[in-house]
């Protein structure tokens, strides 16, 4: 493997990392705009393990991990009072607000970056990866993902099936949470430097994109997004500058012809959504009234 | 100074009012969180600055750049609002950033990377007003910014265009029924959010005198802070909201220094968020789409 | 002869709009009683206060003596309260054997329950246990369709199989022999006589009298959001103001 491709391969383990971040509160229909928050979380806290605290990397990452679950349990409570599109722009505001105040933090280095004493090589990387992976293809053959689905579907009546959905929620965030503080640290230590301009909202709001254009419905949804994201751009690299101007339209033209996204799981796709009419409102908020029949 | 601070904040409050109210259009009558706004921003600065540049009177160059975004603004409400109507609530959001990358890298390859001088079109006079110093372009902005706002807000509560398109927000379905023409009014209320957002990024290139691919990203995200500070759907908040915006960021940066702006700005929206969901003015809405 | 639910001067108002007032019914336990009525008599609205969709504005609910007014809707399966919908309500992202294993879910115990990956299991005993429960609705060919394509009819059914799935005492029915064919309803009585000999208490909405005369022997009238009448079919049809409402509803 030359270096280019193997650097290639890192940078696809990140976003496809992120990518689950993401994917597991939106699998039960809530939108993640502030993954980068969590990541740099996750970043800062593993590094500072590492640097000042002497601790291995084996155990600093994961702890950066945990670091992020627990902000993300924290802020979890009062953001998830908050439904749909407050929701997904209350996790935007928390972004920013998490990579502005590591941005400001002297301990960590401030705006000129906090260097990582330790060093994860690629090996280290693709195997905390395919164990991401793999956590979250055993995840997925579990009642918690069935659930994630059930409440994006219908919440009031995952509800009266006697499932905890605010519950099931908070642990979809934070899980995700956890999952972007590894990739976080794992980011820290391989490159031996943070700094927080990187996880800004453009990486968020990408990482949103990877998972919706990979497709919701199944588990490989976001690692097909995330391939197809960090690779295409490559692969359209003859195109030079316009190679991003292609890769746009590619969004926009899957977007309008599928937009189930690239992965979907064959014949579940409902039919029933298809004649809906414009604008009634989605099953996840037009749902106490609907019960109401006499 | 204190009192040129809030005057200063102010200015800038302006430009994210037409930001803010732009994004207050499409969320509280299409539901749609229309993610291609900074992308508009950018055009509304970038192709003023290139007609200029070819020779064209300025106020040409506004009118040009107006219309290029407005022409965007419908290929958005073509290929990513109407097409994902009955889909997944995300799709139109993923696809209007689609929109963004597009224009973004549309003006990359078309003008680099580095920011671009504007022409000082406003003559460099400053008002002086009580010990006060007003900038030329700043008076223009807030004047601009003021009377658009004043007239959609006419237009929304006096006219009849403006009752169709109220009972579009409170139900699409019932407007259908009644008979109101929704096919021709959802682009006509795109259109008329690209010329807010276009307008604000005509004055924004007044006010700084430089262009880039990218100046609509910062503005932009404040522009959505702004919004949902206000309320979503509320224009009187987004005016708010917009001018609140604008002042943190000012008094951040004078007293507590540059890099602190985004703790303040969006730890304040953050803090609105949890304590007060639905923003200043906003009431909570019926019915969601992303 | 006990009753397993009963309802006491409940009432509940939508704004101005006095939806049910001060309404009194039991349900007698291992029976089958239909809640019938014209439209808009409250029918549904009684069954979203008794599975704790709405809260009601006065009175109580009573679920074998004991009162859960209060009790979160989420709890009240584990009390033994599961329901179907008039509009059937089944998660169209998932597949028919995936909307049952949520319809188990209060069987299950514990984060070890929820987080064990059974699906890598074959013929799990969740799985086996939802396909059995569809294949005695005589359902079981479609244990791995989508939900969205299939026929009303048989997704209707499924909404029911499901409200089976959580063990209640009762199960509560919102028109479930509406929209299906003769075929699908025969099939539908031999499902609740199923029911009924494991001992399950039914409370069904529906407009079919010939359907509520074979399989309820108890009837309450709604008008209103009153009780009109109450008792077995024949009796109710013999009442003035039943016919008066029923009639009055035609003309």
């Amino acid at each position: 493997m030359t270096g280019y491709q193997s650097g290639l391969l890192v940078i696809l383990c990140f976003n496809v990392i992120a990518a689950y971040a993401v994917y597991l509160p939106m699998a039960a229909g809530q939108l993640n705009l502030g993954v980068a928050g969590f990541m740099a979380t996750g970043a800062y806290a593993a590094a500072y393990l590492t640097n000042e605290a002497g601790w291995p990397m084996g155990a600093a990452i994961p702890a950066g991990g945990a670091c992020a679950g627990l902000l993300a349990l924290l802020v979890a409570v009062p953001i998830l009072r908050s439904q749909g599109i407050y929701l997904a722009l209350a996790t935007f505001a928390l972004g920013q607000v998490i990579a502005a105040i590591f941005l400001n933090l002297d301990v960590v280095g401030g705006a000129a970056g906090y260097p990582v004493s330790a060093y994860a090589g690629p090996g280290a990387v693709f195997a905390a990866t395919a164990a991401i992976l793999a956590a979250m293809l055993l995840l997925s053959r579990t009642r918690f993902a069935l659930y994630l689905t059930a409440i994006k579907s219908d919440p009031v009546v995952t509800d009266l099936m006697g499932v905890n959905v605010r519950a099931v929620q908070v642990g979809a965030l934070t899980l995700g949470a956890v999952v972007g503080g590894l990739g976080g640290g794992l980011y820290a230590h391989h490159f031996s430097f943070v700094e927080a301009q990187h996880f800004n909202v453009a990486l968020s709001i990408f990482t949103v994109l990877y998972v919706l254009l990979g497709g919701v419905q199944t588990v490989w949804g976001p690692l097909v997004g995330a391939a197809f994201f960090t690779l295409l751009p490559e692969m359209l690299r003859a195109g030079g500058g316009w190679r991003y101007v292609l890769f746009a339209l590619l969004i926009i033209g899957v977007m309008a012809l599928r937009p189930q996204g690239l992965v979907t799981a064959g014949a579940r796709w409902p039919a029933r959504l298809r004649g809906r009419i414009p604008g009634r409102p989605s099953a996840e908020t037009g749902l106490s009234t609907e019960v109401s029949g006499s | 100074m204190i009192a040129q601070q809030l005057v200063n904040g102010l200015m800038l409050g302006a430009i994210y009012v037409l930001v803010a109210v732009s994004f207050t259009l499409s969320i509280g009558i299409l539901n749609f969180l229309n993610f291609s706004i900074p992308g508009l921003f950018m055009v509304g600065g970038m192709v003023t600055w290139v007609l200029i540049g070819k020779g064209l009177h300025w106020s040409l160059a506004i009118l040009g750049a107006v219309a290029a975004a407005g022409l965007v603004a419908l290929a958005v409400e073509r290929l990513s609002y109407r097409r994902s109507q009955a889909r997944e609530p995300e799709v139109p959001l993923v696809s209007s950033l689609g929109f963004l990358v597009l224009l973004e890298n549309l003006a990359l390859v078309g003008a680099g990377s580095d920011q671009q001088a504007f022409p000082a079109l406003v003559p460099d006079f400053n008002l002086r007003i009580a010990g006060l110093v007003v900038g030329g372009a700043q008076l223009v902005s807030l004047a601009v910014a003021l009377a658009l706002v004043l007239a959609i807000s006419l237009v929304l509560s006096r006219t009849s265009l403006g009752r169709q398109v109220r009972s579009i927000a409170e139900s699409r379905e019932t407007a259908v029924i009644l008979g109101i023409d929704v096919g021709r009014l959802v682009p006509a209320i795109f259109l008329l959010s690209a010329v807010f957002t276009a307008l604000g990024g005509v004055l924004f290139a007044l006010n700084y005198l430089q262009v880039s691919p990218f100046m609509g990203e910062g503005v932009g995200f404040k522009g959505v802070a702004a919004m949902i500070l206000g309320g979503m759907g509320s224009i009187w908040g987004a005016v708010a909201g917009g001018l609140l915006i604008g002042l943190t960021e000012v008094l951040s940066i004078t007293y507590l220094g540059a890099d602190v702006v985004n703790v303040t700005v969006y730890g304040l929206l953050l803090a609105v968020m949890v304590l007060r969901p639905q923003g200043l003015f906003g009431r909570p809405p019926a019915r969601e789409k992303l | 002869m006990t009753a397993l639910l009963a309802i006491e001067h409940l009432s509940i108002a939508f704004g101005g709009l006095q939806v049910l007032q001060d309404l009194s019914f039991t349900v007698p336990k291992g029976q089958a009683t239909a809640l019938i009525g014209p439209n808009g008599a409250g029918k549904t609205t009684v069954f979203n206060l008794v599975s704790g969709v709405y809260r009601p504005t006065g009175g109580r609910i009573l679920l074998a003596g004991q009162d859960i007014t209060a009790l979160p809707s989420r709890r009240r399966i584990r009390h033994g309260i599961a329901r179907s919908f008039q509009n059937v309500r089944l998660m169209d992202h998932l597949s028919v054997v995936e909307n049952l294993l949520v319809g188990q879910h209060a069987t299950t115990r514990g984060l070890r329950d929820l987080l064990v990956p059974f699906r890598l299991v074959p013929n799990h005993r969740w799985r086996r246990e939802a396909i059995d429960a569809l294949a005695e609705a005589g359902l079981a060919a479609y244990a791995d369709a989508g939900v969205g394509a299939l026929p009303y009819g048989i997704r209707k059914r499924i909404d029911l199989v499901r409200a089976t799935l959580a063990g209640a005492s009762l199960l509560m029915l919102d028109e479930p022999a509406a929209g299906l064919n003769p075929t699908e309803t025969n099939a539908l009585r031999d499902h609740l006589a199923l029911l009924r000999r494991r001992g399950v208490t039914l409370l069904v909405v529906e407009h079919d009298m010939q359907f509520v005369g074979e399989v309820c022997e108890h009837v309450v009238v709604l008008d209103f959001g009153q009780k009109l009448a109450e008792g077995t079919l024949a009796q109710v049809q013999r009442d003035e103001r039943v016919r008066a409402a029923y009639l009055g509803q035609a003309a």
